[in-house]
């Protein structure tokens, strides 16, 4: 469910564009909410999560880091303590090896270690996710890493609407909320081009529920569980099988944490079939978690085993063609859906 | 009736290529000043192009054409 104010108009938007618009918002409305990274002011985020900010707010707000991951986002979380709204952005999710003390020993545990006294209300965001050569360490997404830490809120946009939603509620959230955007969803100019990263957008406040997963198509005969770029990839895949009669229901989770098995549940409840596609690495991860989901509930609603698409336990490769093999594209969606018939 | 232009985002060579990369309006749609029409790329550069005045819009180009700077890709009827 989108929870929004009064009906309001609309307007078509990039997912980047909505993420801006959604900062911009909050920022407008509330002065302890500022963005700090590294190139996010005048280059505007190299994957343009903050295009004309600076201009609007200004360098006291907009801030420009150095490169140490360590001490910027030590920072946000000594200003989150102190009552601000940061939203710290890591550039590319695979960094997180130079800065993890900071984020699961600190932003996700004070909270707790305070005997819950003490808040850190930030954000901290990250491109994710790979498709366009750019190797082992930048094409990553790790979400499941996050998510597997205790204590921040881990979100996976998909779409342009929640993008902004998701990220209204992570700002105004008083946990820490990792929000993960996907490079192939933003709807860059210089990326693939990718239909769906261009939609409709609520135009004034619009809030997405942290935790609550949404049926991005309804379906009777097999469950397709699955998350950010990949969830556009199964849409493809249930287009054409629609053509055949296969009736693919998708789920996008959109929150990883807290996550959102009810929904799950019901859907396989309905179709008796699971198949979970995850652009993350296969093992110990996000799909694995989905099937226990079932498991432990019910094994007896899976009328056929449950399968994964997922990235194997390998390094993303450089090259085109390799990389396509390793991701979970269309190719394997569709092979895997028509194995769970 | 008004001419959108591709803006001359390459100062060096004002006879430069570009992309018409997004449209974010339908053929046909009724507009407003400043909101915006397209994304447009020369090279790795993009900007955005708002509308300069309201109107109905006409498409003079298709997302992914190869436009030179300069060049008009809509009216603004």
């Amino acid at each position: 469910m989108t929870v929004t104010e009064a009906p309001q108009g609309t307007h078509r938007l990039t997912t980047s564009k909505a993420m801006v618009e959604a900062i911009d918002q909050e920022m407008a409305g509330d002065p302890s909410v500022f963005y700090l990274g590294e190139d996010v002011g005048q280059y505007g985020g190299i994957f343009s999560s903050t295009t004309g900010l600076l201009d609007k707010y200004g360098p006291e707000r907009i801030i420009d880091t150095p490169i140490s991951e360590t001490a910027f986002i030590g920072l946000g979380i000594g200003a989150a303590v102190e009552g601000m709204r940061p939203i710290v952005e890591l550039m590319f999710c695979d960094f997180m090896g130079v800065c993890l003390d900071q984020i699961y020993n600190h932003m996700a545990k004070i909270h707790f270690e305070s005997g819950g006294n003490v808040t850190v209300p930030m954000v901290l965001t990250m491109a994710a996710g790979g498709g366009y050569s750019d190797a082992a360490q930048h094409s990553q997404c790790l979400w499941g890493t996050f998510a597997h830490l205790p204590g921040m809120k881990v979100v996976v946009p998909s779409s342009p609407a929640d993008a902004k939603g998701l990220m209204t509620s992570a700002i105004r959230d008083d946990n820490p909320v990792v929000y993960i955007f996907h490079k192939g969803v933003m709807g860059l100019p210089w990326m693939a081009k990718n239909p769906r990263t261009l939609d409709e957008v609520p135009e004034g406040e619009h809030l997405v529920p942290l935790g609550k997963a949404r049926i991005a198509r309804p379906g009777s005969d097999v469950t397709v569980v699955t998350l950010s770029l990949s969830v556009h990839h199964a849409l493809d895949v249930a287009d054409k099988l629609a053509g055949e009669g296969v009736d693919v229901e998708v789920v996008d989770l959109r929150s990883l944490v807290p996550l959102d098995r009810e929904t799950v549940l019901e859907s396989v409840a309905k179709t008796g079939r699971l198949v979970v596609v995850d652009e993350d690495y296969l093992s110990y991860g996000v799909s694995g978690e989905i099937v226990a989901s079932v498991a432990e509930v019910d094994p007896g609603m899976l009328r056929v085993p449950a399968r994964r698409v997922a990235v194997p336990d390998v390094p993303i490769p450089y090259a085109h063609d390799l990389e396509y093999a390793v991701l979970p594209r269309q190719d394997r969606i569709e092979k895997t859906i028509r194995a769970a018939l | 009736m008004t001419e959108v232009l591709f803006p001359p985002l390459s100062k060096d060579s004002p006879e430069a290529e570009g992309v018409l990369a997004t449209w974010f309006v339908a053929d046909g749609a009724r507009i407003t000043a400043d909101q915006l029409l397209a994304e447009v790329q020369v090279d790795k550069v993009s900007a955005e192009v708002p509308a300069p005045v309201g109107g109905v819009v006409h498409l003079l180009v298709k997302e992914e054409e190869a436009v030179r700077q300069g060049t008009p890709i809509a009216r603004i009827d």
